[in-house]
């Protein structure tokens, strides 16, 4: 692996705990500058212990990673100055305000006095925090916690972020308002690597996604080149008048294979990924046949872990959590 | 880094009454129940001190106070590796030694507020200091350096544990240590296994030459020194040896 390379290079992780359990058990992977790298996996997959190497927090027991160009073992300082990292559960001080905090993180980067003052005051208004500035976090809500986690990680302008389950147990609203802020920072250039339980925040934020279980990588690629592997996309159509199924499963023949469908309905996958609702509806029309419901079923992230894995992502972890 | 590391610390210290109260508390405590409540150990007619019981006491209630500090900063660090800020400190820290002199910085601080209080107390009930000046400098001076082993010691147990409830192996070597020297009577009037350890405890050597700079009389002082000097370079080692401990725990 070269030195210049400025994004991250993984090969070969390996992270052993108590009796030879390997938490990550020879991870391989290469995230491009200014890339979303989404690592996803369920709870005790190896995600936080990949992200707690490569923040130089935890030694690896086996392989090679660089971070910005640096090794993350034998340059340990280099790396933590070029990244910054928003860990799973948002370490704060209750009884500092947001802009203490900040001033703190900026001190211990050693960035000058003057200069703190003004980056606290841009990163507040960035992540919304202005006006609970001078507030203790003690006082402050969940979402609130992660906006100043992620101000904090940002203060010294790192090239790398590194985000572990940022929106986990947040509202709503303040996750969309994260994941608009992480899609903000790689549109600067930063390179993020996010990890997430949450299939829906792979899809919509990461420009790759790695699947991690039981240490291992098990599938890497784009979101669509991951759900285009796993199937195609289907059709589903209930008619209007139920004696018409028979007439309705023909139209639909002429567009894929038929596929099991809920009762009272025909489905089918389609062999042309160009072809998509807009055909099929004409086509219906043509036959003068009405339909009640039509969906069109994309393949998703969770088809990608039922397929590389034989399980569904949701509450994957939790099933496991003894064991991992 | 240290400087991060000792703001917060001297921060959290003066705005948090959980954690300043129980610090005066600690010298007033003693200065009340010792040198107050035993005051009549002064009549006991080898007992020799010029410069009364309050004094004699004191030495001793100083000491413990800084040593315990130390102590007290190990529990703030505890408290950070459960809580998960001492993360944030690593992950920011170029070279991670910062932070433990960030910790000692703190340390000191929070003793000079607590000791200052304690000479206070103890001077206003009549305590008398026949030293000079350069005594009570000396005085300061083994003070300062028994809380900085105190405190690499804590930083080590605390950086070694990671959690709030070691703060009994934290405290109690420190408690233990300071307890076995002359700390009712002078070393010649204790007996049997308590004269035994006193007359080995580095401890006693530091407060005989804390005490003779109280009485204007200094003894042993170079010993005491080199001592008090000894354990800080004995507890150095041990303190990084807890942060790397706790860097390869994650």
């Amino acid at each position: 692996m070269g030195g210049s390379f400025r994004g991250i290079e993984v090969e070969g992780l390996v992270r052993e705990f108590g009796k030879g359990f390997r938490a990550v058990d020879g991870v391989d992977l290469r995230v491009e500058p200014g890339e979303i790298y989404g690592f996803l996996g369920p709870n005790g997959a190896g995600k936080s212990t990949t992200v707690l190497m490569l923040t130089t927090l935890l030694p690896p027991t086996a392989g090679v990673a660089r971070v910005a160009g640096y090794d993350v073992v034998k340059q340990g300082a280099e790396v933590r100055s070029t990244i910054g990292a928003a860990l799973q559960e948002a370490a704060l001080d209750p009884f500092l305000t947001g802009r203490e905090h900040l001033a703190l993180q900026a001190a211990m980067h050693g960035i000058g006095r003057k200069e703190r003052r003004g980056r606290a005051v841009e990163l507040l208004e960035r992540v919304g925090l202005t006006e609970a500035a001078d507030r203790r976090v003690g006082g402050y809500s969940g979402g609130m916690k992660r906006r100043l986690d992620l101000a904090l990680a940002l203060v010294h302008g790192p090239r790398i972020l590194f985000l572990d389950e940022p929106t986990t147990g947040l509202d709503p609203q303040s996750r969309s308002a994260l994941w608009d802020e992480v899609s903000r920072l790689a549109k600067e250039g930063v390179t993020v690597f996010l990890t997430t339980q949450y299939l829906e925040e792979a899809d919509a934020l990461a420009d790759r996604v790695g699947i991690i279980d039981h240490g291992k990588i098990v599938a890497e690629d784009t979101p669509d080149a991951l759900k285009a592997e796993v199937g195609r996309s289907s059709i589903e159509a209930r008619p209007a008048d139920p004696r018409d199924l028979d007439d309705v499963a023909r139209v639909l023949e002429q567009f894929g294979e038929p596929i099991a469908a809920a009762n009272g309905s025909a489905a089918v996958r389609l062999e042309d990924k160009s072809q998509g609702l807009a055909d099929v509806v004409r086509a219906l029309d043509r036959q003068d046949l009405r339909v009640a419901g039509l969906e069109l079923n994309e393949p998703s992230l969770d088809d990608v872990y039922l397929a590389k894995t034989g399980r569904k992502l949701e509450g994957a972890g939790d099933r496991e959590e003894g064991t991992a | 880094m240290a400087g991060a590391v000792a703001w917060r610390g001297i921060h959290n210290f003066f705005l948090n009454p959980a954690l300043v109260i129980p610090a005066l508390l600690f010298p007033l405590f003693f200065l009340a129940a010792f040198a107050g409540g035993l005051s009549r150990v002064a009549d006991i007619p080898s007992f020799d001190f010029p410069a009364g019981y309050t004094a004699f006491q004191f030495v001793w209630i100083l000491l413990q106070t800084v040593a315990i500090g130390g102590a007290f900063t190990g529990f703030a660090i505890a408290r950070d590796f459960e809580r998960g800020f001492a993360r944030r400190y690593m992950l920011a820290a170029p070279r991670r030694g910062g932070i433990i002199l960030g910790y000692v910085v703190v340390s000191l601080v929070r003793v000079t507020v607590t000791g200052g209080v304690a000479t206070l107390v103890a001077l206003v009930s009549g305590m008398q200091v026949l030293g000079s000046g350069v005594d009570l400098f000396g005085l300061l001076g083994l003070a300062l350096l028994v809380n900085v082993a105190a405190t690499l010691f804590s930083i080590g147990m605390a950086m070694l544990l990671r959690t709030s409830s070691g703060g009994f192996l934290i405290q109690t070597p420190i408690f233990v240590a300071t307890f076995l020297s002359p700390v009712f009577v002078p070393l010649e009037l204790l007996d049997g296994w308590i004269e035994a350890v006193a007359s080995v405890n580095p401890v006693t050597f530091i407060l005989q030459a804390g005490r003779g700079f109280v009485a204007g009389d200094p003894t042993g002082v170079a010993l005491a020194f080199g001592l008090a000097i000894a354990l800080v370079l004995v507890m150095l080692p041990w303190a990084f040896f807890g942060l790397r401990r706790a860097e390869k725990a994650g």
